[in-house]
């Protein structure tokens, strides 16, 4: 391995690192609530409102895609906090799986409409973890700081929901005020992790590290922990994977974090057992 | 662990061993496209050493960026690219990542290669949305014109001479010697194709224009209804009816796209589906870029006979 490499990766691993970050935390929350799928959901939403951003005539470089992009996040995070209202047998997870399905197609159709940069539009809505740049970095650290401190000044309430909606509810709180809240931030946070690593790689650091930490640990507090140390761990990991065998990134770390649920569940009998 | 860290050490042995003629020869190239890479081999020869990031068979507009490719355009001293917005989606970013001042566009050591070729495609006045799918820079897929591939390997010819002062007479005889051998070959592709000046043939995506104008063939459609957007039912159906009322009978696709619409529509109108090699190493025979077109023009000759009859 050709330890150069290191000083230009520099950017990447830290960018790794703060995804992992709060994806750990908002994992815990999305696996609580058993909507797995809503980040590619409304990463796809995103996804629209950036291509109806070009379709409207944007560059490709334009910042009124990323507003764009940013409103349809809301939209999408509306729609997700008001049918979780309603008390219809539908399970929440088949509403997200046909705003993905729709939203998915919406943008195959936009594009095929928009005149000039279609060829260009797939490599902004997919984006590189290799390629991001400082600047980058730290602003979207900036975000997530903040985002993770509104996260953390209401925790227990966001707990309380993800948890058992229905008692939150009982005491006369707006569940879906708060799942606005929720899917609002989450989408915020997912459209800017879903332009710097890609779609797959995002959903893996969302799911794999909190899925990791049930295996090991029941309560919230050491599952926390647990999906963070992983999400790090195995971002810094698949990263090294990635230069020592030059494969492609973003696609390496997906592995890796497969790679390692595996290990963790075969060593789940040692650990359970001695936890309890 | 330790047959990994095994593995590791055979294979950084592996790099230590393939990296040591580099580090003795002269100027380090890279090359965004093999293509570009071939011409600055004919060129430079042992001289520099070249190094291309995407492969043949990839599709240059989509390229997933490596670690590798940081360090490669990091050292290198030169850096071609095909330019005309071809690598718009990846090699901007990497070129900001690998840090190296020489090669950032507009640098001593940066060769955007479209400067000096014939560009198709090229919008002429204002360019309104309603055109449609305009490339503002033209076609970017201008080295399928053997004359663009000489213009190229001049120009890459000044700039190696530029760098490398010392070699400029190699250089110089290296280049007329590709010259005097691609005019050779161009003489024997064109009485090759001449028979079917004028024929009419589709096209997947817009990577062929300037080849076929070049070999006088005349792309009357495209599979795609615009770049990179997949087909659809009713520019199928329009493109089927069309090929039937003109009498055309070959769609050439790049190896990187699927062949099920393509096939289908020649079902349709009986006729055939023609993989060619868009890049040098595109496919096994096209090694360098004379044989790139030695490989593409047997391949359409051979069919168009099949076809026509002639």
């Amino acid at each position: 391995m050709d330890f150069a490499i290191l000083t230009f990766l520099a950017a990447p691993i830290v960018a790794g690192l703060i995804i992992a970050g709060i994806h750990a935390y908002l994992g815990l929350h999305v696996v609580e609530r058993g909507v797995i799928f809503v980040d590619l959901s409304l990463a796809q939403i995103a996804s629209l409102g950036a291509a109806i951003a070009v379709f409207r005539g944007a560059d490709p470089h334009d910042p009124s895609i990323y507003w764009m992009s940013l409103i349809f996040t809301l939209i999408g995070a509306a729609i997700f906090a008001m049918i979780k209202g309603q008390e219809a047998h539908i399970p929440q997870e088949a509403i997200i799986g046909i705003s993905y399905a729709v939203a998915s197609a919406a943008v195959i159709i936009t594009m095929s409409k928009s005149t000039g940069e279609a060829e260009h539009l797939k490599d902004m809505l997919v984006g590189n973890i290799l390629s991001v740049q400082w600047p980058e970095v730290w602003l979207t650290g900036g975000i997530y700081a903040a985002i993770g401190l509104f996260h953390w000044i209401f925790r227990k309430r966001f707990l309380e929901i993800s948890q058992d909606p229905k008692a939150v509810a009982a005491r006369g709180i707006s569940v879906r005020f708060w799942d606005f809240l929720f899917y609002a931030s989450f989408g915020l946070v997912v459209t800017r992790s879903v332009a710097i690593a890609g779609v797959l790689l995002v959903f893996c650091y969302l799911i794999v590290p909190s899925v990791g930490a049930m295996l090991w640990a029941k309560r919230i507090g050491p599952r926390l922990a647990i999906g963070w140390v992983m999400g790090l761990f195995v971002s810094a990991l698949g990263m090294y994977f990635s230069v020592l065998f030059d494969l492609p990134t973003g696609a390496t770390i997906v592995c890796t974090f497969g790679l390692i649920l595996v290990l963790m569940a075969l060593m789940r009998p040692l650990i359970v057992r001695k936890a309890a | 662990m330790r047959s990994l860290i095994r593995l590791s050490t055979i294979a950084v042995l592996a790099a230590v061993a393939f990296a040591q003629p580099a580090a003795a020869a002269g100027l380090k190239v890279v090359t965004t496209t093999e293509d570009l890479a071939s011409l600055a081999r004919e060129v430079g020869g042992d001289r520099i050493t070249v190094t291309a990031l995407a492969k043949g068979y990839q599709d240059p507009h989509f390229v997933d960026p490596k670690p590798s490719f940081i360090l490669e355009v990091n050292r290198a001293d030169l850096l071609i690219v095909v330019g005309r917005e071809l690598e718009i989606g990846w090699l901007p970013s990497l070129i900001t990542s690998a840090r190296n001042a020489k090669v950032q566009p507009g640098g001593n050591g940066y060769l955007d290669a479209s400067l000096t070729v014939k560009i198709l495609e090229l919008p002429s006045g204002q360019i309104t949305r309603a055109m449609g799918d305009v490339h503002p820079q033209g076609n970017p897929h201008y080295w399928l014109d053997p004359g663009n591939g000489r213009r190229m390997a001049l120009a890459i010819k000044e700039k190696l001479s530029q760098l490398d002062p010392a070699d400029k007479a190699t250089f110089e005889t290296r280049y007329a010697d590709f010259d005097k051998r691609l005019a050779v070959a161009e003489k024997k592709w064109d009485a090759a194709m001449a028979p079917y000046k004028g024929t009419k043939i589709v096209t997947y995506h817009r990577s062929w224009p300037n080849f076929m104008d070049r070999f006088g063939l005349d792309v009357m459609g495209y599979v795609e209804p615009k770049p990179g957007i997949p087909p659809s039912p009713s520019h199928t159906i329009e493109l089927i009816g069309e090929m039937k009322a003109q009498g055309v009978k070959l769609i050439v696709v790049e190896p990187y796209f699927d062949l099920k619409t393509p096939q289908s529509i020649t079902n349709q109108v009986g006729g055939k589906v023609l993989v060619l090699a868009p890049s040098v190493g595109g496919q096994k025979e096209a090694g360098d870029y004379i044989q790139l077109f030695e490989y593409n023009v047997n391949l359409i000759v051979s069919s168009l006979k099949q076809l026509t009859g002639k």
